[in-house]
Protein backbone atom coordinates (compact mmCIF):
# COMPACT_ATOMS: atom_id res chain seq x y z
CA UNK A 1 0.00 0.00 0.00
CA UNK A 2 2.71 2.07 1.09
CA UNK A 3 4.73 1.53 -1.66
CA UNK A 4 1.21 2.37 -3.83
CA UNK A 5 1.43 5.36 -2.65
CA UNK A 6 5.16 6.37 -2.95
CA UNK A 7 5.17 5.45 -6.39
CA UNK A 8 1.56 8.37 -7.03
CA UNK A 9 3.08 10.73 -4.83
CA UNK A 10 6.85 10.54 -7.02
CA UNK A 11 4.36 10.87 -10.33
CA UNK A 12 2.74 13.95 -8.96
CA UNK A 13 6.04 15.03 -7.66
CA UNK A 14 7.43 14.37 -11.40
CA UNK A 15 4.37 16.10 -13.12
CA UNK A 16 5.06 19.08 -11.22
CA UNK A 17 8.99 19.49 -11.88
CA UNK A 18 8.78 18.56 -15.26
CA UNK A 19 5.84 19.85 -16.95
CA UNK A 20 4.13 22.46 -14.96
CA UNK A 21 7.17 24.31 -13.99
CA UNK A 22 8.77 24.69 -17.10
CA UNK A 23 5.74 25.73 -18.37
CA UNK A 24 5.51 28.56 -15.58
CA UNK A 25 9.02 29.82 -16.17
CA UNK A 26 8.64 29.87 -19.51
CA UNK A 27 5.02 32.23 -19.39
CA UNK A 28 6.73 34.41 -17.15
CA UNK A 29 9.42 34.47 -19.57
CA UNK A 30 7.22 35.68 -22.54
CA UNK A 31 5.26 37.96 -20.27
CA UNK A 32 8.44 39.67 -19.41
CA UNK A 33 9.23 40.30 -22.87
CA UNK A 34 6.35 42.27 -23.20
CA UNK A 35 6.62 43.91 -20.16
CA UNK A 36 10.29 45.24 -21.53
CA UNK A 37 8.13 46.15 -25.05
CA UNK A 38 5.97 47.94 -23.11
CA UNK A 39 8.90 49.85 -21.19
CA UNK A 40 10.36 50.99 -24.10
CA UNK A 41 6.86 52.34 -26.32
CA UNK A 42 6.10 54.48 -22.79
CA UNK A 43 9.74 56.11 -22.69
CA UNK A 44 9.54 56.98 -26.35
CA UNK A 45 6.41 58.69 -25.61
CA UNK A 46 7.69 60.25 -22.93
CA UNK A 47 11.00 61.87 -24.90
CA UNK A 48 8.68 62.71 -27.55
CA UNK A 49 6.36 64.76 -25.32
CA UNK A 50 9.24 66.22 -24.00
CA UNK A 51 10.71 67.32 -27.45
CA UNK A 52 6.94 68.88 -27.64
CA UNK A 53 7.22 70.93 -24.76
CA UNK A 54 10.64 72.13 -25.30
CA UNK A 55 10.20 72.59 -28.63
CA UNK A 56 13.34 70.94 -29.55
CA UNK A 57 14.14 70.96 -33.82
CA UNK A 58 17.72 70.35 -33.03
CA UNK A 59 19.88 67.23 -31.29
CA UNK A 60 23.22 66.49 -30.65
CA UNK A 61 23.39 62.77 -29.36
CA UNK A 62 25.99 60.60 -29.51
CA UNK A 63 25.59 57.44 -31.53
CA UNK A 64 26.60 53.88 -29.97
CA UNK A 65 28.89 52.80 -32.85
CA UNK A 66 28.99 48.64 -30.92
CA UNK A 67 30.95 48.02 -28.28
CA UNK A 68 30.37 51.30 -26.26
CA UNK A 69 31.93 53.76 -28.88
CA UNK A 70 30.29 56.22 -29.41
CA UNK A 71 30.34 59.76 -31.93
CA UNK A 72 28.30 62.82 -32.10
CA UNK A 73 24.93 62.99 -34.57
CA UNK A 74 23.15 65.82 -35.20
CA UNK A 75 19.37 65.98 -35.55
CA UNK A 76 18.77 68.90 -37.93
CA UNK A 77 15.27 68.54 -38.16
CA UNK A 78 13.31 66.80 -35.29
CA UNK A 79 9.40 66.55 -36.87
CA UNK A 80 9.90 63.58 -38.72
CA UNK A 81 10.54 60.42 -36.64
CA UNK A 82 10.59 57.05 -37.87
CA UNK A 83 8.60 54.46 -35.27
CA UNK A 84 9.02 51.24 -35.87
CA UNK A 85 5.44 49.92 -36.26
CA UNK A 86 6.58 46.07 -36.26
CA UNK A 87 7.44 43.29 -38.85
CA UNK A 88 10.60 45.52 -39.49
CA UNK A 89 8.46 48.50 -41.15
CA UNK A 90 9.34 51.80 -39.95
CA UNK A 91 6.96 54.71 -40.56
CA UNK A 92 7.24 58.29 -40.83
CA UNK A 93 5.32 59.96 -38.32
CA UNK A 94 4.93 63.58 -36.73
CA UNK A 95 5.01 64.59 -33.35
CA UNK A 96 1.42 63.94 -32.81
CA UNK A 97 0.87 60.93 -35.31
CA UNK A 98 3.88 58.94 -33.45
CA UNK A 99 1.83 60.00 -30.16
CA UNK A 100 -1.42 58.29 -31.23
CA UNK A 101 -0.05 55.18 -32.72
CA UNK A 102 2.49 55.07 -29.58
CA UNK A 103 -0.85 54.93 -27.57
CA UNK A 104 -2.68 52.33 -30.05
CA UNK A 105 0.52 50.06 -29.04
CA UNK A 106 0.59 50.10 -25.64
CA UNK A 107 -3.01 49.46 -25.07
CA UNK A 108 -2.20 46.19 -27.14
CA UNK A 109 0.91 45.47 -25.24
CA UNK A 110 -1.43 45.59 -22.36
CA UNK A 111 -4.12 43.32 -23.12
CA UNK A 112 -1.16 40.97 -23.74
CA UNK A 113 0.41 41.33 -20.73
CA UNK A 114 -2.97 40.61 -19.29
CA UNK A 115 -3.17 37.22 -21.21
CA UNK A 116 0.38 36.10 -19.68
CA UNK A 117 -0.52 36.76 -16.45
CA UNK A 118 -3.95 34.87 -16.69
CA UNK A 119 -1.88 32.18 -17.87
CA UNK A 120 0.90 32.36 -15.39
CA UNK A 121 -2.00 32.43 -12.71
CA UNK A 122 -3.60 29.26 -14.70
CA UNK A 123 -0.30 27.57 -14.11
CA UNK A 124 0.45 28.45 -10.74
CA UNK A 125 -3.15 27.36 -9.76
CA UNK A 126 -2.68 23.80 -11.04
CA UNK A 127 1.19 23.50 -9.19
CA UNK A 128 -0.93 24.37 -6.05
CA UNK A 129 -3.72 21.42 -6.90
CA UNK A 130 -0.88 18.87 -7.58
CA UNK A 131 0.68 19.72 -4.55
CA UNK A 132 -2.64 19.48 -2.37
CA UNK A 133 -3.15 16.00 -3.79
CA UNK A 134 0.29 15.12 -3.12
CA UNK A 135 -0.04 16.32 0.81
CA UNK A 136 -3.39 14.74 1.22
CA UNK A 137 -1.99 11.38 0.26
CA UNK A 138 0.91 11.72 3.08
CA UNK A 139 -1.74 12.93 4.93
CA UNK A 140 0.20 15.61 6.45
CA UNK A 141 -2.42 18.07 7.99
CA UNK A 142 -3.60 20.87 6.69
CA UNK A 143 -2.00 24.17 6.27
CA UNK A 144 -4.14 26.60 8.07
CA UNK A 145 -4.81 29.90 5.78
CA UNK A 146 -4.15 33.04 7.51
CA UNK A 147 -7.63 34.35 8.63
CA UNK A 148 -8.01 37.72 9.45
CA UNK A 149 -8.87 38.20 12.92
CA UNK A 150 -12.63 38.07 13.87
CA UNK A 151 -14.02 40.97 16.10
CA UNK B 1 64.33 -24.48 -9.20
CA UNK B 2 60.86 -25.02 -7.55
CA UNK B 3 57.82 -24.36 -8.84
CA UNK B 4 56.87 -21.20 -7.57
CA UNK B 5 53.09 -20.84 -5.61
CA UNK B 6 50.72 -18.87 -7.79
CA UNK B 7 48.54 -17.17 -5.60
CA UNK B 8 45.74 -15.13 -7.38
CA UNK B 9 42.67 -12.81 -7.18
CA UNK B 10 40.34 -12.23 -9.83
CA UNK B 11 38.53 -8.84 -9.39
CA UNK B 12 35.66 -7.80 -12.20
CA UNK B 13 36.36 -4.19 -13.23
CA UNK B 14 32.88 -2.97 -12.26
CA UNK B 15 33.68 -3.47 -9.14
CA UNK B 16 36.68 -0.83 -9.25
CA UNK B 17 34.70 1.12 -11.16
CA UNK B 18 30.93 0.72 -10.99
CA UNK B 19 29.76 1.60 -14.42
CA UNK B 20 26.81 3.93 -13.48
CA UNK B 21 29.90 6.13 -11.29
CA UNK B 22 32.06 6.15 -14.61
CA UNK B 23 29.03 7.41 -16.49
CA UNK B 24 28.11 10.04 -13.73
CA UNK B 25 31.50 11.46 -14.32
CA UNK B 26 31.86 11.10 -18.07
CA UNK B 27 28.39 13.11 -18.08
CA UNK B 28 29.88 15.51 -15.62
CA UNK B 29 32.55 16.57 -18.13
CA UNK B 30 30.44 16.27 -21.08
CA UNK B 31 28.37 19.23 -19.42
CA UNK B 32 31.15 21.11 -18.65
CA UNK B 33 33.06 20.58 -21.97
CA UNK B 34 29.81 22.16 -23.71
CA UNK B 35 29.39 24.84 -21.20
CA UNK B 36 33.10 25.50 -22.27
CA UNK B 37 32.09 25.63 -26.09
CA UNK B 38 29.70 28.26 -25.61
CA UNK B 39 31.73 30.73 -23.63
CA UNK B 40 33.89 29.86 -26.52
CA UNK B 41 31.11 30.48 -29.34
CA UNK B 42 30.29 33.84 -27.67
CA UNK B 43 34.52 34.94 -26.74
CA UNK B 44 34.41 34.37 -30.41
CA UNK B 45 31.65 36.79 -31.21
CA UNK B 46 33.13 39.08 -29.21
CA UNK B 47 36.11 39.49 -31.46
CA UNK B 48 34.32 39.23 -34.41
CA UNK B 49 32.37 42.40 -33.46
CA UNK B 50 35.65 43.81 -32.22
CA UNK B 51 37.36 43.65 -35.83
CA UNK B 52 34.22 44.94 -37.53
CA UNK B 53 34.34 47.90 -35.40
CA UNK B 54 37.96 48.51 -35.77
CA UNK B 55 37.30 48.45 -39.62
CA UNK B 56 34.11 51.25 -38.93
CA UNK B 57 36.28 53.38 -37.32
CA UNK B 58 39.24 53.74 -39.49
CA UNK B 59 36.69 54.34 -42.17
CA UNK B 60 34.20 57.05 -40.96
CA UNK B 61 37.32 59.88 -41.08
CA UNK B 62 37.34 59.98 -44.38
CA UNK B 63 33.98 62.16 -44.62
CA UNK B 64 33.21 64.80 -42.98
CA UNK B 65 29.45 64.25 -42.14
CA UNK B 66 27.57 60.66 -42.99
CA UNK B 67 23.85 60.60 -43.21
CA UNK B 68 22.45 58.35 -40.86
CA UNK B 69 19.10 57.25 -38.85
CA UNK B 70 19.39 58.34 -35.58
CA UNK B 71 17.92 55.91 -33.22
CA UNK B 72 16.09 57.45 -30.30
CA UNK B 73 15.31 55.01 -28.16
CA UNK B 74 14.80 51.31 -29.07
CA UNK B 75 11.69 51.31 -31.51
CA UNK B 76 11.80 55.17 -33.06
CA UNK B 77 14.44 56.97 -35.36
CA UNK B 78 15.20 60.53 -36.55
CA UNK B 79 16.93 61.00 -40.09
CA UNK B 80 20.17 62.91 -39.08
CA UNK B 81 24.22 63.23 -39.49
CA UNK B 82 27.20 61.93 -37.77
CA UNK B 83 29.53 65.11 -37.35
CA UNK B 84 33.00 65.28 -35.97
CA UNK B 85 33.48 62.35 -37.54
CA UNK B 86 36.92 61.81 -36.17
CA UNK B 87 35.88 62.02 -32.40
CA UNK B 88 35.16 59.14 -30.61
CA UNK B 89 33.85 58.71 -27.12
CA UNK B 90 35.47 55.44 -26.06
CA UNK B 91 33.84 53.53 -22.65
CA UNK B 92 36.81 52.79 -20.59
CA UNK B 93 34.77 51.10 -18.12
CA UNK B 94 33.52 51.87 -14.60
CA UNK B 95 31.99 54.83 -16.29
CA UNK B 96 34.79 55.92 -16.88
CA UNK B 97 35.39 57.75 -20.83
CA UNK B 98 37.51 58.96 -22.90
CA UNK B 99 37.48 61.07 -25.92
CA UNK B 100 39.89 60.16 -28.51
CA UNK B 101 40.83 59.87 -32.56
CA UNK B 102 39.90 57.37 -35.09
CA UNK B 103 43.58 56.27 -34.58
CA UNK B 104 43.85 56.19 -31.15
CA UNK B 105 40.38 54.37 -30.76
CA UNK B 106 41.90 51.84 -33.63
CA UNK B 107 44.70 51.41 -31.34
CA UNK B 108 42.57 50.68 -27.89
CA UNK B 109 40.49 48.53 -29.19
CA UNK B 110 42.87 46.32 -30.89
CA UNK B 111 44.28 46.30 -27.16
CA UNK B 112 40.84 44.62 -26.30
CA UNK B 113 41.01 41.88 -29.16
CA UNK B 114 44.62 40.68 -28.20
CA UNK B 115 43.14 40.44 -24.48
CA UNK B 116 40.09 38.60 -26.17
CA UNK B 117 41.86 36.49 -27.99
CA UNK B 118 44.33 35.78 -24.88
CA UNK B 119 41.37 34.39 -23.12
CA UNK B 120 40.31 32.03 -25.89
CA UNK B 121 43.70 30.23 -25.92
CA UNK B 122 42.92 29.93 -22.01
CA UNK B 123 39.95 28.59 -22.87
CA UNK B 124 40.89 25.74 -25.96
CA UNK B 125 43.59 24.86 -23.51
CA UNK B 126 40.53 23.90 -20.44
CA UNK B 127 38.74 22.32 -23.27
CA UNK B 128 41.94 20.17 -23.81
CA UNK B 129 41.85 19.11 -20.81
CA UNK B 130 38.32 18.28 -20.77
CA UNK B 131 38.36 15.90 -23.71
CA UNK B 132 41.11 14.49 -22.43
CA UNK B 133 39.36 13.44 -19.84
CA UNK B 134 36.09 12.91 -21.66
CA UNK B 135 37.75 10.29 -23.53
CA UNK B 136 39.52 8.72 -20.34
CA UNK B 137 36.32 8.04 -18.49
CA UNK B 138 34.26 6.65 -21.98
CA UNK B 139 37.07 3.96 -22.31
CA UNK B 140 37.02 3.43 -19.04
CA UNK B 141 33.33 2.72 -19.16
CA UNK B 142 33.55 0.70 -22.29
CA UNK B 143 35.68 -1.30 -19.99
CA UNK B 144 33.65 -1.86 -17.71
CA UNK B 145 30.61 -2.64 -19.86
CA UNK B 146 32.78 -4.88 -21.23
CA UNK B 147 33.21 -6.84 -18.03
CA UNK B 148 36.85 -6.57 -18.03
CA UNK B 149 38.55 -8.57 -15.26
CA UNK B 150 41.33 -7.77 -13.06
CA UNK B 151 43.41 -10.56 -12.80
CA UNK B 152 46.10 -10.41 -9.89
CA UNK B 153 48.75 -13.50 -9.79
CA UNK B 154 51.45 -13.70 -7.12
CA UNK B 155 54.01 -15.76 -7.82
CA UNK B 156 56.79 -16.25 -4.98
CA UNK B 157 60.57 -17.54 -5.92
CA UNK B 158 63.37 -18.45 -3.70
CA UNK B 159 63.91 -14.98 -2.86
CA UNK B 160 60.66 -14.85 -1.88
CA UNK B 161 59.73 -11.88 -3.98
CA UNK B 162 56.22 -11.34 -5.52
CA UNK B 163 55.16 -10.45 -8.90
CA UNK B 164 51.94 -9.42 -9.39
CA UNK B 165 50.72 -9.06 -12.70
CA UNK B 166 47.02 -8.25 -14.02
CA UNK B 167 44.99 -9.04 -17.19
CA UNK B 168 41.77 -8.91 -18.07
CA UNK B 169 39.65 -12.41 -18.73
CA UNK B 170 38.72 -11.20 -21.81
CA UNK B 171 42.48 -10.34 -22.66
CA UNK B 172 41.49 -7.03 -23.39
CA UNK B 173 44.29 -4.28 -22.31
CA UNK B 174 43.14 -2.47 -19.13
CA UNK B 175 43.13 1.13 -19.65
CA UNK B 176 46.41 3.28 -19.04
CA UNK B 177 44.15 4.51 -16.13
CA UNK B 178 43.09 1.01 -14.82
CA UNK B 179 46.59 -0.47 -15.05
CA UNK B 180 47.76 2.36 -12.67
CA UNK B 181 44.92 1.74 -10.72
CA UNK B 182 46.27 -2.03 -10.44
CA UNK B 183 49.56 -1.22 -9.60
CA UNK B 184 48.96 0.85 -6.92
CA UNK B 185 47.17 -2.12 -5.45
CA UNK B 186 49.83 -4.34 -6.56
CA UNK B 187 52.21 -2.44 -5.21
CA UNK B 188 50.36 -2.60 -1.94
CA UNK B 189 51.05 -6.36 -2.60
CA UNK B 190 54.17 -6.64 -3.09
CA UNK B 191 57.49 -5.70 -0.92
CA UNK B 192 57.68 -1.91 -1.11
CA UNK B 193 60.95 -1.83 -0.79
CA UNK B 194 61.63 -4.63 -3.59
CA UNK B 195 59.49 -2.01 -5.45
CA UNK B 196 61.33 0.94 -4.76
CA UNK B 197 64.88 -0.45 -6.09
CA UNK B 198 63.49 -2.17 -8.62
CA UNK B 199 62.03 1.16 -9.96
CA UNK B 200 65.06 3.00 -9.47
CA UNK B 201 66.86 0.24 -11.94
CA UNK B 202 64.43 0.72 -14.15
CA UNK B 203 64.34 4.23 -14.77
CA UNK B 204 68.33 3.75 -14.99
CA UNK B 205 68.00 1.49 -17.47
CA UNK B 206 65.46 3.21 -18.98
CA UNK B 207 67.34 5.85 -19.74
CA UNK B 208 70.17 4.23 -20.92
CA UNK B 209 68.29 2.18 -23.33
CA UNK B 210 66.59 5.38 -24.98
CA UNK B 211 69.19 6.39 -25.34
CA UNK B 212 70.60 3.23 -27.23
CA UNK B 213 67.35 3.05 -28.82
CA UNK B 214 67.55 5.86 -30.71
CA UNK B 215 70.15 5.25 -33.50
CA UNK B 216 70.24 1.58 -33.28
CA UNK B 217 68.42 -1.38 -34.85
CA UNK B 218 66.52 -2.95 -32.28
CA UNK B 219 66.92 -6.03 -33.65
CA UNK B 220 70.54 -6.18 -32.85
CA UNK B 221 70.29 -4.07 -29.39
CA UNK B 222 67.92 -6.15 -28.62
CA UNK B 223 69.64 -9.46 -29.33
CA UNK B 224 73.00 -8.35 -27.82
CA UNK B 225 70.92 -7.20 -25.04
CA UNK B 226 68.92 -10.37 -24.38
CA UNK B 227 72.03 -12.80 -24.90
CA UNK B 228 74.37 -10.55 -21.99
CA UNK B 229 71.10 -10.68 -19.68
CA UNK B 230 70.79 -13.71 -20.04
CA UNK B 231 72.18 -14.44 -16.90
CA UNK B 232 71.32 -11.90 -14.74
CA UNK B 233 67.82 -9.67 -14.51
CA UNK B 234 69.35 -6.71 -14.94
CA UNK B 235 70.02 -7.57 -18.39
CA UNK B 236 66.66 -8.81 -18.69
CA UNK B 237 65.55 -5.14 -17.48
CA UNK B 238 67.45 -3.34 -19.64
CA UNK B 239 65.76 -5.54 -22.95
CA UNK B 240 62.63 -4.38 -21.88
CA UNK B 241 63.62 -0.93 -21.17
CA UNK B 242 64.79 -1.44 -24.43
CA UNK B 243 62.08 -3.06 -25.54
CA UNK B 244 60.03 -0.23 -24.16
CA UNK B 245 62.27 2.29 -25.50
CA UNK B 246 61.76 0.58 -28.99
CA UNK B 247 58.02 0.78 -29.04
CA UNK B 248 57.79 3.58 -27.39
CA UNK B 249 59.68 5.04 -30.08
CA UNK B 250 57.69 3.32 -32.43
CA UNK B 251 54.99 5.43 -30.99
CA UNK B 252 52.91 2.58 -29.88
CA UNK B 253 51.85 2.40 -26.41
CA UNK B 254 50.42 -0.51 -24.64
CA UNK B 255 50.21 -0.87 -21.13
CA UNK B 256 50.98 -4.30 -21.74
CA UNK B 257 53.75 -3.98 -24.15
CA UNK B 258 55.55 -2.29 -21.57
CA UNK B 259 55.16 -5.31 -19.16
CA UNK B 260 55.55 -7.70 -21.83
CA UNK B 261 59.35 -6.16 -22.64
CA UNK B 262 59.68 -6.59 -18.40
CA UNK B 263 58.68 -10.19 -18.91
CA UNK B 264 62.26 -11.63 -18.89
CA UNK B 265 62.46 -15.11 -20.27
CA UNK B 266 65.65 -16.06 -21.47
CA UNK B 267 66.45 -18.93 -23.70
CA UNK B 268 69.02 -19.67 -26.03
CA UNK B 269 66.86 -20.78 -28.63
CA UNK B 270 64.68 -17.65 -28.10
CA UNK B 271 67.02 -15.54 -28.74
CA UNK B 272 67.50 -16.26 -32.05
CA UNK B 273 63.70 -16.05 -32.40
CA UNK B 274 63.54 -13.01 -31.06
CA UNK B 275 64.99 -10.84 -33.46
CA UNK B 276 62.17 -11.63 -35.89
CA UNK B 277 59.90 -11.81 -33.36
CA UNK B 278 60.57 -8.85 -32.36
CA UNK B 279 60.08 -7.46 -35.51
CA UNK B 280 56.95 -8.76 -36.21
CA UNK B 281 56.32 -7.62 -32.99
CA UNK B 282 57.32 -4.49 -33.11
CA UNK B 283 55.17 -3.85 -36.57
CA UNK B 284 52.09 -5.76 -35.40
CA UNK B 285 52.06 -3.87 -32.10
CA UNK B 286 51.82 -0.31 -34.25
CA UNK B 287 49.67 -1.79 -36.08
CA UNK B 288 47.58 -3.35 -33.54
CA UNK B 289 47.93 -0.99 -30.44
CA UNK B 290 46.62 2.78 -29.89
CA UNK B 291 48.80 5.23 -28.52
CA UNK B 292 49.06 5.22 -25.23
CA UNK B 293 51.07 6.83 -22.71
CA UNK B 294 54.32 4.50 -22.67
CA UNK B 295 56.22 6.17 -20.09
CA UNK B 296 53.22 5.67 -17.95
CA UNK B 297 52.72 2.32 -18.65
CA UNK B 298 56.03 1.98 -18.75
CA UNK B 299 56.31 3.09 -14.80
CA UNK B 300 53.16 1.23 -14.16
CA UNK B 301 54.96 -2.03 -15.35
CA UNK B 302 57.65 -0.68 -13.16
CA UNK B 303 55.17 -1.16 -10.17
CA UNK B 304 54.19 -4.39 -11.63
CA UNK B 305 57.99 -5.30 -12.28
CA UNK B 306 59.42 -4.93 -8.97
CA UNK B 307 57.75 -8.10 -7.31
CA UNK B 308 59.18 -10.45 -10.40
CA UNK B 309 61.77 -12.29 -9.10
CA UNK B 310 65.04 -12.30 -11.12
CA UNK B 311 65.43 -14.90 -13.24
CA UNK B 312 62.12 -16.03 -13.05
CA UNK B 313 59.84 -16.39 -15.83
CA UNK B 314 57.07 -14.35 -15.89
CA UNK B 315 54.23 -15.63 -13.91
CA UNK B 316 51.28 -13.63 -14.98
CA UNK B 317 50.75 -11.79 -18.06
CA UNK B 318 49.03 -8.80 -18.59
CA UNK B 319 47.23 -8.94 -22.13
CA UNK B 320 46.87 -6.10 -23.12
CA UNK B 321 44.48 -5.62 -26.48
CA UNK B 322 42.55 -2.53 -27.06
CA UNK B 323 39.63 -3.64 -27.54
CA UNK B 324 38.62 -0.72 -29.94
CA UNK B 325 41.55 -2.84 -32.22
CA UNK B 326 40.02 -5.65 -33.46
CA UNK B 327 37.44 -7.97 -32.35
CA UNK B 328 39.20 -10.87 -33.70
CA UNK B 329 42.11 -9.87 -31.90
CA UNK B 330 39.97 -10.45 -28.88
CA UNK B 331 38.89 -13.84 -30.46
CA UNK B 332 42.10 -15.02 -30.98
CA UNK B 333 44.10 -13.33 -28.11
CA UNK B 334 42.82 -16.07 -25.31
CA UNK B 335 43.88 -18.97 -27.42
CA UNK B 336 47.21 -16.82 -28.69
CA UNK B 337 47.74 -16.38 -24.70
CA UNK B 338 50.37 -18.77 -24.41
CA UNK B 339 51.89 -18.42 -27.87
CA UNK B 340 52.29 -14.10 -27.08
CA UNK B 341 53.97 -15.26 -23.94
CA UNK B 342 56.59 -17.73 -25.74
CA UNK B 343 56.72 -14.63 -28.54
CA UNK B 344 57.25 -12.55 -25.44
CA UNK B 345 60.01 -14.38 -24.34
CA UNK B 346 62.08 -14.32 -27.05
CA UNK B 347 62.73 -11.03 -26.77
CA UNK B 348 63.62 -11.28 -22.78
CA UNK B 349 65.37 -14.49 -23.26
CA UNK B 350 67.05 -15.38 -20.13
CA UNK B 351 66.20 -12.40 -18.42
CA UNK B 352 64.09 -11.96 -15.11
CA UNK B 353 60.70 -11.49 -16.44
CA UNK B 354 59.55 -8.14 -14.52
CA UNK B 355 56.49 -7.09 -15.60
CA UNK B 356 53.85 -8.61 -17.41
CA UNK B 357 53.53 -9.93 -20.86
CA UNK B 358 52.06 -7.83 -23.74
CA UNK B 359 50.28 -10.56 -25.71
CA UNK B 360 49.39 -9.14 -29.56
CA UNK B 361 46.98 -11.56 -31.18
CA UNK B 362 49.02 -11.44 -34.56
CA UNK B 363 52.28 -11.55 -33.18
CA UNK B 364 51.19 -14.97 -31.21
CA UNK B 365 49.58 -16.25 -34.17
CA UNK B 366 52.99 -15.87 -36.05
CA UNK B 367 55.17 -16.99 -32.91
CA UNK B 368 52.88 -19.87 -31.71
CA UNK B 369 54.13 -22.40 -33.83
CA UNK B 370 57.82 -21.69 -32.96
CA UNK B 371 57.26 -20.92 -29.27
CA UNK B 372 54.61 -23.56 -28.74
CA UNK B 373 56.86 -26.24 -29.09
CA UNK B 374 59.86 -24.38 -26.69
CA UNK B 375 57.14 -24.50 -24.00
CA UNK B 376 55.91 -27.34 -24.73
CA UNK B 377 59.26 -29.16 -24.88
CA UNK B 378 60.49 -27.83 -21.66
CA UNK B 379 57.39 -28.62 -19.53
CA UNK B 380 54.02 -30.30 -19.69
CA UNK B 381 51.23 -29.43 -20.13
CA UNK B 382 50.80 -25.98 -19.25
CA UNK B 383 47.61 -24.32 -17.27
CA UNK B 384 46.08 -21.39 -18.99
CA UNK B 385 48.28 -19.17 -16.59
CA UNK B 386 51.26 -18.22 -19.09
CA UNK B 387 53.31 -17.73 -16.08
CA UNK B 388 53.55 -21.16 -15.17
CA UNK B 389 54.91 -21.78 -19.06
CA UNK B 390 57.83 -19.44 -19.19
CA UNK B 391 58.93 -20.20 -15.51
CA UNK B 392 59.07 -23.69 -16.98
CA UNK B 393 60.97 -22.52 -19.96
CA UNK B 394 63.35 -20.97 -18.03
CA UNK B 395 64.71 -23.50 -16.47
Amino acid sequence: MDSLRQEKIHKFEEFVDRRLKPDLVRAIAERDKVFDQQKIFSDLRKNIENLEKNSVTNLRTLVNLGSEVYMQAEVPDTQRIFVDVGLGFHVEFTWSEALKFISLREEKLERQIEEYTRLIASIKAQIKLVCEGIRELLQIPEEKTVEGRVF
Amino acid sequence: MGKPEVKGTVTPLSSMFPPEEVQKAAKLVEEKLSEKRNEMSQLKEFIADNTSLINLVQKLPDELHHDIMVPFGKAAFFPGRLIHTNEFLVLLGESYYADRTAKQTVDILKRRGKSLMSKVDALKAEMQDLKAEASFFDSTASEVAEDLVEIREYEEDNSNQSESQSGPTELESPTLAETDHKMDSKMGASKDDEYARLMSRLEELEKEELAAENGEIDEDEDEDEDEDANATETDGDENELTEAAFHRKKDEGYSSLDHGQRFSESQPTRQLQQSKGKEAMREEISNKYNHQDLTNQFSCTGLTAEPLTKGEMSCGRIIHQDKMLNPSVNASVPSENKPVQTSKSKFDSSKAFTGSIVEHTENLEKKTPGQNTTPSESSGSKPSKPVSRFKMQRK
